[in-house]
């Protein structure tokens, strides 16, 4: 194992607390809706500049990996994303936790990070260089056809009828154009308001979307939150390993897609859940139960969004592109101390990069326990606090949450309206996946698009560009395999079927 | 039905704002959207029209819908949304507070004995100082600190 | 005694209050960027963030509040409160050249700046293994091909995107712009080949020393740190350019806790540890104190909206 000479520099006392230290602090700022990773990291970066590099990097990788992890809690038990990176955990973990299982699914959300984690470190520790290159061949044009890859999930979760979801993915795109255009810089669809100029911030919307319904049928009813079926029996920790063990395969194509999303920059821990939750969805014998409460389904998002913190670091250490936005923050921090990215940081001043990794191994190993254990509390909190403490808690978390991204009073106000435009969209069988879905995807699809499409008339070659190139081509590969696999597999099953019959 | 024709007021308005856009970069990604809203809006109406269900707009079988209070889930919403635009005028810990507490009677079912107030209150003030004190101290964000007590 | 005891407290709290302004700054000062964490205004900021504890005894406190590429931040500023403990970055072109698109809730006069502490020169950057070895030959291949040659940059309307529009005009030639969400993507784009140059900045060729080379900078004389590179003006364009940075206060911030903030600001940037931190990083210092604003504001602004004009950015 290369640099293996480093593990113990990794294992210094200094260092294990801080890993200790960062993911206790980054799974509960994790948790809590509208604190993203991105913020935790932010805070911290002052108190960096007084550390060693590695140590540094220890804190910040800890607290990042921890904060992914948390994102999780709310996700599962208030169908709230933590952070943007968990969303797509709501999509079975909210339905787990509503039946009982809630337990059950925080444990398989702390199982699954963990491999997702030291997959994504493993990359980062072998084949870092290499995969680097990778991230460079994304072009434009590659974006823009993974953002269509995105956007076929709405099929897949709109299966009450394809028809709403696309409106709903179209009105999750509009969104996504509020505000200043990137591309043009023109100023779109604020109708002369103060408060739009900004954008719709996604966090904010993730939180209106999917919390605020929720919090406003726990008022209108004296119904329990989530139904508990049984006694606490501790963590269910067997029963979650026999789960994870039963689909290793799966967790581990979530985790290499979840690396290979996070190399790829601008593209985070959102994206690597869905499209990992896709795929896992498409290649299931039990695809017809993802949306209900699969467990299947948290282990491939929960995974995919761990891994993407390994392997956001790759381009990130490599080309000093930074491969999510905490890493743009840790890059930052780096650069301030006076770090110079690189492959030679692989290889002549190795020590910072090896302690590094392998204090990311730590840090991945640790969640486990710490994950467990603080799990278990906001599983028995949320279950025995009354309602009439939990709404306002969870309410007041909101405001103070969504104020916290940007600093800005309008984040909030469009949180509380999109809830309500949520609220309403749920009774009349929108659901808010597909809105979301639109939002995130909505400036990478628009950026790719507009940018290809220059490069292309420039070049004069238009569909060279968007269908000439071998990712692109693999990529679209992949769009119709999701769209017509589910048919074709359904008219292949149909027709194996019916000769048996006939024999 | 409802729902489609509102999505096509909105798909249209969007396309007005489209016209007011200098840069032809700006409006082709926007305008192809509004157009396949329009498309797939018109569509939803033609397929509700071709097949009546039995229970029109069946919601979200999530909700719960019987014995459901309006009147508090408009209350939840109106204290919210009072509280947040209050906030640049009493800063945050007096409106976190006042809408904390107002959040508490929206949400409580059992009776107000006196022991569960003088519980609730006293955790609602500590929650909510709580979370001022993280967020503002430990966290550094500058909440809004109120017109009257600058 | 009660009564006695009331003016005394009266008075012991009416005193400090009147010599606060001696004492400057009394508490932590707030450093707004509107911006996101990671940016070079981030950066930036971080570095001026550790000189400023050392040099005045107060923490500099750096919050963020992006929003409509610092459109959300310059538009909230003058709401601010104007004792001097908060202060904001601003950056240019963008605080002239956003108000002249669209409303976006400021103009530029309502902005008052105090101190212009640096700016990244525009340098037009390629890939270490282009063909292109200097400013001629991207010139002669414009030329042979008008429109071919994709550049990458941050976004329009920004400084990469008018140094680009600027310098077609002078030398003759046709490119095509592309842009990018940020310096970031535009060397990523760069770096993958996706495009055949860039209309970047210095400190990108610092960040990427040995992947990217400078054909030229947009400077009055060379950059200390790439001796070797021409400046645009040498080689017989005018173009002196680059994104600006600076701080602001809010519009009620008294006269003297102006000038005493641009003071600070100013004794930061003459510290040589800060200096050669800067240069390091690819940056080139600019010293603009608030005496100087005015007329520096107005120069830059002629500039800019001439630029725009032509891009076509602004009507």
């Amino acid at each position: 194992m290369p640099g293996i000479e480093y593990l113990l520099e990794a294992l210094t006392p200094l260092n294990i607390m801080l890993a200790l230290g960062g993911v206790i602090a980054g799974t509960v700022i994790g948790s809590l809706p509208g604190l993203t990773a991105t913020m935790a990291v932010a805070v911290l970066v002052p108190i960096t500049f007084t550390m060693a590099p590695a140590s540094a990097l220890i804190l910040m990788g800890a607290i990042y990996t921890g904060a992914i992890y948390g994102g999780a809690y709310a996700a599962i038990l208030l169908n709230t994303p933590g952070t943007p990176s968990a969303i797509a955990t709501t999509f079975d973990g909210f339905p787990m936790a509503r039946r009982g299982d809630g337990d059950l699914a925080v444990t398989l959300a702390c199982l699954a990070s963990v491999s997702g984690g030291l997959v994504g470190s493993i990359f980062l520790l072998m084949l870092a260089p290499p995969l680097a290159d990778v991230a460079l061949a994304f072009g434009p044009v590659e974006y823009f056809w993974l953002a269509v890859f995105g956007l076929t999930l709405i099929s897949a979760l709109s299966e009450n009828n394809l028809l709403k979801g696309l409106i709903g993915a179209c009105f999750g795109l509009l969104l996504s154009c509020v505000g200043v255009a990137e591309i043009s810089a023109d100023i779109r669809f604020t109708f002369g308001s103060q408060t739009l100029l900004g954008g719709i911030e996604t966090v904010s919307a993730l939180i209106g979307l999917y919390c605020i319904p929720v919090l406003i049928d726990l008022v209108a009813t004296p119904d329990k939150h989530l139904k508990v079926t049984h006694q606490a029996r501790g963590f269910r920790f067997l029963e979650a390993l026999a789960i994870s063990w039963k689909y290793k395969l799966g967790l581990l194509r979530s985790s290499v897609i979840g690396t290979l999303v996070g190399i790829l920059p601008g593209a985070g821990g959102s994206i690597a859940g869905l499209v990992a939750y896709s795929e896992a969805r498409r290649v299931s014998k039990r695809s017809e139960h993802f949306g209900k409460g699969e467990p299947e389904g948290v282990l491939a998002t929960e995974s995919a969004n761990n891994a993407t913190v390994g392997g956001g670091f790759i381009p990130t250490l490599v080309l000093g592109i930074p491969g999510t936005p905490p890493d743009a923050v840790i890059l930052g921090a780096l650069l301030i101390q006076g770090l110079r990215t690189g492959p030679n940081l692989f290889t002549g001043e190795g020590s910072i990069v090896y302690t590094f990794i392998y204090g990311l191994f730590l840090a991945t190993l640790l969640m486990l326990p710490v994950g467990l254990v603080i799990g278990r509390y906001a599983y028995k909190t949320i279950i025995t606090v009354p309602k009439a403490m939990l709404v306002p808690t969870v309410a007041f978390m909101t405001l103070i949450g969504t104020y916290s991204i940007r600093n800005n009073i309008s984040d909030v106000i469009v949180m509380i309206t999109l809830g309500v435009v949520g609220w309403v969209l749920n009774r009349f069988g929108f659901s808010p996946s597909p809105i979301v879905l639109g939002l995130i995807l909505g400036s990478i699809a628009e950026q790719g698009f507009v940018q290809a499409w220059t490069i292309g008339a420039a070049g004069e070659d238009l569909t060279g560009m968007f269908f000439g190139r071998p990712i692109s081509l693999a990529i679209i590969a992949f769009i119709l395999l999701s769209l017509f696999y589910p048919l074709i597999r359904k008219h292949w099953l149909g027709s194996k079927m019916g000769k048996v019959r006939a024999d | 039905m409802f729902m489609a024709v509102l999505f096509i007021l909105i798909a249209t308005a969007a396309l007005w704002d489209t016209t007011t856009m200098t840069d032809s970069d700006s409006y082709v990604f926007p305008r192809a959207i509004a157009f396949a809203m329009i498309g797939f809006s018109i569509a939803l109406i033609v397929w509700n029209l071709l097949r009546p269900q039995p229970t029109p707009g069946t919601p979200n079988p999530d909700t719960p819908t019987r014995g459901a209070s309006t009147a508090r889930r408009i209350g939840l919403v109106a204290v919210m949304l009072t509280g947040t635009l209050l906030m640049p005028w009493l800063g945050f810990l007096l409106s976190g507070l006042l809408a904390f507490a107002a959040l508490m009677v929206c949400s409580m079912y059992d009776t107000w004995t006196r022991s569960r107030t003088i519980i609730y209150s006293l955790s609602g003030i500590g929650i909510v100082i709580g979370f001022y004190t993280i967020f503002a101290k430990v966290l550094l964000v500058p909440l809004p600190t109120g017109l009257w007590f600058e | 005694m009660k009564l006695k005891q009331l003016v005394a407290i009266a008075l012991a709290t009416i005193m400090p209050l009147s010599s606060a302004f001696a004492e400057f700054p009394e508490k932590s000062v707030s450093y707004v960027i509107p911006f996101g964490p990671g940016g070079e205004s981030d950066i930036t900021a971080r570095h001026q963030q550790s000189f400023f504890k050392d040099k005045f005894g107060q923490d500099l406190v750096i919050s963020y509040k992006p929003g409509g590429g610092g459109a959300v931040g310059w538009s909230q500023l003058n709401g601010i409160k104007g004792d001097g403990h908060t202060i904001m970055g601003i950056n240019l072109p963008h605080i002239v050249i956003k108000p002249l698109q669209k409303d976006v809730g400021f103009k530029t006069d309502e902005i008052t700046g105090v101190y212009m502490f640096h700016y990244t020169p525009d340098a037009l950057v390629v890939n270490q293994d282009s063909p292109f070895q200097s400013l001629q030959d991207v010139i002669d291949y414009a030329k042979e091909n008008p429109g071919k040659l994709t550049l990458s940059g941050s976004g329009k309307g920004t400084a990469n995107h008018l140094a680009q529009i600027r310098f077609d005009g002078m030398a003759g030639i046709k490119t095509t712009y592309v842009a990018f969400k940020g310096t970031g993507k535009a060397v990523a784009a760069l770096l993958g080949d996706q495009v055949k140059a860039e209309w970047g900045y210095t400190s990108v060729g610092a960040k990427h020393e040995g992947k990217v080379r400078l054909l030229a900078v947009a400077m009055e004389e060379r950059h200390p740190k790439f001796p070797a590179v021409p400046t645009f003006k040498e080689l017989g364009f005018d173009l002196v350019s680059g994104a600006y940075r600076g701080i602001a206060v809010p519009k009620s911030t008294p006269e003297d806790v102006r000038v005493k903030l641009s003071q600070m600001i100013g004794e930061i940037n003459a510290d040589p540890a800060f200096r050669q931190r800067m240069e390091n990083d690819g940056m080139a210092l600019l010293d603009v104190d608030y005496a100087g604003m005015d007329a520096f504001m107005e120069k830059m602004t002629a500039i800019y909206t001439q630029a725009a004009r032509e891009a076509g950015v602004i009507k």
